[in-house]
């Protein structure tokens, strides 16, 4: 009970002393928006025949006609009422649009971070019982090979072998096939919300367009993954009590399995977090390849229209994401390992 | 078996189950799947109401099917698909329209069974509103009706509940035209009032978001960015003779990657596109399993922009050589495949054959006359400039700037090559900051005076070269309001004469908007805001 | 350890490790073909020829010919030049600047210390890619811009890394021993701090490398990357991408194989020199 108050404590602490931070990015993301030559007034009022008044009222209705610390001034105080100011791209309040985006993306990344674990947890342990053997390197090999295509190559490859060469993947066009009716939205994850609804088949529909998407992006992330499985078994198999447990006459498979993956499995989460964060900020590119309504494509569209709003609410909310999962990541740390908690 | 082999039995299992779901058959598509016609395109639809500031050409053709104007064009037979007929109207919204022999007045009747979207009937008072809105809301839309000398509610009069005027002070050629275009719409008026504000009064907010019109296709799901899903209105009138449109259902789905709007037509699971890439066209062509209709856009131009307040820009000397140094056929074929009408390449010297516009101009690739040209302007050695476009266009013009580069240089101007994002370049053009720039305008209007007073003359972001010529201020105003066509085609004439002249801006092509669809789908309609009409479709 | 005991330490981890050593030989060779390679291609990079655009491979054209007729492979391999020059101005300012910040914060502590924490907690709280994105829209997608824009966002784990490693060594005998032999702060740090924590850092620049790379490739893929004419992988593979469908594999295939395999080896050579620094981990 007290290892949780402190645990509780020390999140808080965290907590607080990451709001800086935040502020910073805040800030910074706001000046450098400001400092995008483009005039998001002018680039909006771009009908056939618009004129200068046009752009003038525009810009005052926008509230660029002031000036920037003022328009700084706004813009915390928005963000302290809650609001994140309403984006010119898609004509809706930032908030609304980030809230609706966000459990896209995160389904997405949790899927491919689901995959890319299955995949290079077994290959790093795998490559750290065979130290430097012919697997080790096959492993080290091929996890590196997926950090050298980029992206959106490997993502264009897959949709053109799975879906239109050999028509086995549904079509690369967002989060559930435009024919299947989507599930009442819950949770947000369509796949979730069609179990939750009964609907197994609207299950499997957005299931498989999660797939090649998430292959994608787990290709990406399988070296660190796979790298740190490696490197924190291979600490752990060289430990005493593991010596001890094969002195013991303890199988082979329930010492990995049982005892020292189990203990590697920490410094794995740590990386597994941070995957997490980088990869929800990070994977703009699949989510245009893929017509993935996720928040990164939202925010790359409004950069390119110098739409100021979704491009500060959208760096807020990774930011604050990013906080969060180390914060989560930590307290995960403090209730398994009891040295953090005292500390 | 050892641990190793059951963690990479794991993975392996992991994958193997990915596999089988991959290859799960989909399920079968809803039975109406012949009805309904799905879109696939680049852009986003960002508003229901076309008039708001921000509007994109997406929501342009969008309120198209979902709201209906009093009037609209009627559509011509052209190649394997139709183009709009701008000469040629019929009612939409009203029953008929008569014009006074003056000119100087338009009656409109409505049509007594015409309903909106929620089933109250339409009236009088709702198109007086709806004018009014056009003409007054800080929006799109008064810019616009100012063109055909429509500007203010004052000359919207309501008759009786099925009668509606509107009064000119001219006899403007452009004012009934603009009843056909994008922001005439018109409005359930009842509706729209329930949700105005004091900062407000003409519902711009609430319409952005929801619909209150009265046209052939009712809006069911709109999420920006995504898709939006319509269905048909049974109890539409607005259809030539009546008609209902064939397709009951119309997906449009936002899909950001050209290659995968490619690969979902060529699979079938989409039916229509009309922003494939350049590149991919003649290759579907090719295979001919795929249906493409190809209209040169003959509402639109591309040109090289000269901004003739910069120097050198502002000698018409440069301008002529670097319009005589231009590799025009190679950039016709390297950057848009051939897929367009030339404006370049005309045989005639001073005076044009007719007074169209835009039409090819008697330009060729000359690198001696070129060269000359500039000597004589007193840049022998050449000079360091710029050439900028937008991000959005890369795709074709990346290649056009490259050879552009390659051939200035080869009479001693060295370029440098400015790729911007949309917004930054819509500023600097706004501003006149931009030296020499490419873009492809495009008019809703085909008259040529409406060509020049929009591109050629005055103060607006639109006329890219910043020119500033009197004689062609002077002779677009004249034209405008010229009633005799003989007359009013010296005058285009003319125009034409000065601008090839003068050449604030060289002329390239008329690029083709290629709609790339179903084998099945018939009926495509290149209509003058580019966009597809959803009404004119139907599945063979 | 002298150069010559160090060398040998190499050449006994390369042989116990081929990967590393296969990679060392592709990098010596793929560097070798951008720096030679230009002068040796028949064709110029950037001059078009319209009349034989979009060509197969063939004997003219080794790895067939663009939209604009220019030969694939004398714009691989110009733009290997361009992508390396990249890569390691970007890796190389992040690297100097991230070691001398962090090098001070690390000897100073104190207040300068806490401030340049809190703005690194800002750059790392960022989404790299959008923030780089940012940067180069905002600056203009100049070559330069997007080296600085890839610097900056490496920049967070330098500083970090470079104020770990002083700080842990600030207090070691021998830098005691400097300062009181009369070494100014700046020496200690320059002279004695930052070359023992070079070689640690030599794994992270081998991988940064191939990130850059790939960095300048996913901006080329937004249309914000080096502007045309000029040869660029990560512009060509991305123009390249989207030629797939119909068929003309050789626009993506060639300057995709020169970007990977540069990767490849980038990362490759980051987990040899991770091998060779730290023996423990092969164990």
């Amino acid at each position: 009970m007290r290892k949780l108050a402190g645990i509780a404590r020390l999140a808080g602490q965290r907590l607080l002393s990451s709001l800086p931070a935040l502020l910073g990015v805040v800030v910074f993301t706001f000046v450098l928006m400001r400092v995008l030559p483009g005039d998001p007034a002018v680039f909006f009022a771009s009908g056939p025949s618009a004129g200068q008044q046009e752009i003038q009222d525009l810009r005052h209705q926008m509230g660029l006609d002031r000036s920037i610390p003022v328009q700084l001034a706004f813009y915390l105080r928005d963000i302290g009422t809650g609001s994140f100011g309403r984006s010119m791209t898609t004509g809706q309040p930032v908030l609304k649009d980030l809230r609706e985006r966000l459990p896209a993306s995160l389904e997405l990344t949790f899927t491919a971070l689901f995959i890319a674990l299955g995949l290079a947890i077994p290959m790093g342990v795998a490559a750290a019982l065979n130290p430097g053997t012919a697997i080790d390197h096959a492993v080290r090999f091929l996890c590196t090979l997926g950090v050298c295509v980029p992206t959106f190559v490997s993502g264009l490859l897959l949709i053109y072998v799975f879906y239109y060469l050999a028509g086995i993947a549904p079509d690369p066009t967002g989060r559930i096939d435009v024919f299947t009716a989507p599930p009442p939205s819950l949770t947000g994850f369509l796949v979730i919300d069609s179990l939750l609804a009964g609907d197994a088949e609207a299950a499997a529909a957005a299931l498989r367009q999660l797939v090649l998407p998430a292959a994608t992006m787990a290709l990406f992330v399988l070296a660190p993954l796979a790298r740190m499985t490696r490197a924190s078994m291979l600490a752990v198999l060289g430990s005493d009590f593991i010596r001890t447990g094969r002195a013991m006459g303890l199988s082979r498979s329930r010492i990995i399995v049982v005892y020292a993956l189990r203990n590697a499995a920490l410094p794995v989460l740590t990386i597994a977090g941070i995957v997490f964060s980088t990869m929800l900020g990070a994977n703009v590119l699949v989510e245009k390849v893929f017509s993935w309504p996720g928040v990164a494509a939202y925010a790359l569209d409004a950069l390119l229209a110098s739409d100021y709003a979704p491009v500060q609410g959208f760096v807020l909310l990774m930011a604050s994401i990013f906080v969060l999962v180390n914060l989560l990541v930590d307290v995960l740390y403090g209730l398994a390992d009891p040295r953090v908690a005292a500390a | 078996m050892s641990g190793v082999a059951r963690i990479l039995g794991g993975g392996a299992a992991v994958s193997l189950s990915l596999a089988i779901l991959l290859s799960a058959a989909p399920h079968a598509a809803a039975q109406t799947r012949a009805e309904t016609l799905r879109q696939v395109t680049g852009n986003t639809v960002n508003t229901l109401d076309p008039t708001v500031p921000g509007s994109t050409r997406e929501a342009f053709g969008m309120s198209m099917n979902v709201y209906d104007r009093l009037v609209t064009f009627e559509r011509k037979a052209n190649g394997k698909g139709f183009i709009f007929d701008f000469d040629h109207m019929r009612p939409e919204l009203a029953k008929s329209f008569d014009i006074s022999p003056d000119g100087l007045t338009i009656t409109f009747h409505l049509r007594p069974d015409a309903t909106w979207h929620d089933g109250t009937p339409v009236t009088a008072e709702d198109v007086k509103w709806s004018l009014d809105r056009a003409v007054t809301a800080k929006s799109l839309g008064p810019p616009q009706m100012l063109t055909g000398s429509l500007t203010s509610a004052s000359q919207f009069t309501i008759i009786d509940p099925m009668t509606v005027q509107v009064k000119l002070d001219k006899p403007d050629r452009l004012a009934l035209p603009n009843l056909a275009t994008v922001y005439a719409i018109m409005v359930n008026s009842k509706v729209a009032k329930a949700h105005v504000t004091e900062d407000d009064p003409w519902a711009l907010q609430w319409l952005k978001e929801h619909e209150a019109g009265s046209g052939a296709y009712v809006v069911d799901v709109f999420k920006p960015g995504e898709q939006i899903v319509l269905h048909r209105n049974e109890a539409w009138k607005g259809g030539k003779d009546g008609t209902l449109p064939f397709f009951k259902r119309i997906i449009a789905q936002t899909v950001p990657e050209a290659a995968t709007r490619a690969n979902l037509l060529a699979r079938g699971d989409a039916d229509i596109a009309i922003d494939l890439q350049s590149s991919d066209v003649p290759e579907i062509e090719k295979s001919g399993k795929l249906k493409v209709v190809s209209t040169p856009q003959f509402n639109a131009f591309t040109v090289v922009a000269f901004n003739t307040r910069i120097p050198p820009y502002d000698n018409v000397k440069v301008r002529r050589a670097i319009a005589a140094a231009l590799p025009y056929e190679d950039m016709f074929k390297a950057a848009i495949f051939g897929r367009g009408a030339k404006l370049y390449g005309a045989d005639w010297t001073t005076t044009p054959p007719d007074g169209k516009f835009p039409q090819p101009m008697p330009e060729h690739t000359d690198l001696v006359a070129a060269k000359k040209l500039l000597t004589e302007a007193g840049f022998a050695e050449g000079f360091d400039t710029t050439f900028s476009y937008s991000v959005s266009t890369a795709q074709i013009n990346d290649p056009l700037a490259a050879l552009l580069k390659e051939s200035l240089g080869k009479i001693g101007i060295r370029v440098e090559i400015q790729k911007l994002p949309d917004a930054q370049m819509s500023t600097l053009v706004t501003e006149k900051k931009v030296a020499m720039f490419t873009d492809t305008p495009i008019s809703w209007m085909t008259s040529t005076d409406y060509f020049f007073r929009n591109f050629f003359t005055g103060d607006q972001r639109w006329n890219y070269s910043s020119w500033d010529n009197q004689d062609v201020v002077a002779t677009a105003q004249t034209a405008r309001f010229e009633p005799d066509p003989v007359k009013y085609e010296a005058l285009a004439k003319k125009l034409v004469a000065i601008t090839a002249d003068q050449v604030p801006e060289a002329f390239l092509w008329q690029p083709s908007q290629d709609a790339v669809m179903g084998p099945t789908v018939d009926g495509y309609t290149y209509w003058f805001h580019r966009q597809v009409d959803y009404r004119d479709l139907k599945r063979q | 350890m002298s150069a010559a005991a160090a060398a040998g330490h190499a050449l006994h981890v390369l042989r116990g490790n081929r990967v590393s050593a296969l990679a060392a030989i592709l990098g010596l060779v793929l560097v070798l073909a951008a720096v030679i390679g230009p002068l040796l291609t028949r064709y110029d990079p950037v001059t078009s020829d319209v009349a034989h655009a979009l060509q197969p491979p063939s004997a003219a054209h080794w790895a067939g010919t663009d939209q604009l007729g220019r030969d694939v492979l004398a714009r691989v391999v110009a733009a290997g030049r361009l992508d390396y020059a990249i890569a390691a101005a970007a890796v190389f300012l992040s690297f100097i600047v991230g070691a001398v910040i962090g090098g001070a914060c690390g000897f100073r502590g104190g207040a300068v210390d806490r401030w340049v924490g809190r703005v690194v907690d800002v750059l790392m709280a960022f989404p790299l890619f959008v923030l780089a994105m940012a940067m180069v829209a905002a600056l203009g997608n100049r070559v330069e811009n997007i080296v600085y824009a890839t610097a900056i966002i490496n920049l967070p784990f330098y500083i970090r890394f470079a104020r770990a490693e002083v700080a842990v060594r600030r207090q070691a005998g021998w830098v005691e021993a400097a300062s009181a032999s009369g070494n100014g702060p700046g020496r200690i740090v320059l002279r004695f701090l930052l070359p023992n924590v070079l070689p640690a850092m030599a794994v992270q620049i081998s991988l940064n490398l191939g990130w850059a790379i790939l960095n300048a490739a996913g901006l080329s893929f937004i249309g914000l990357g080096v502007r045309p004419p000029t040869p660029e992988w990560g512009i060509m593979v991305a123009e390249g991408a989207r030629f797939i469908t119909v068929g003309h594999w050789w626009l993506v295939a060639f300057p995709g194989l020169a970007l990977m395999l540069s990767v490849l080896c980038f990362n490759l050579l980051g987990d040899g020199l991770r091998d060779m620094l730290d023996p423990r981990m092969r164990t």
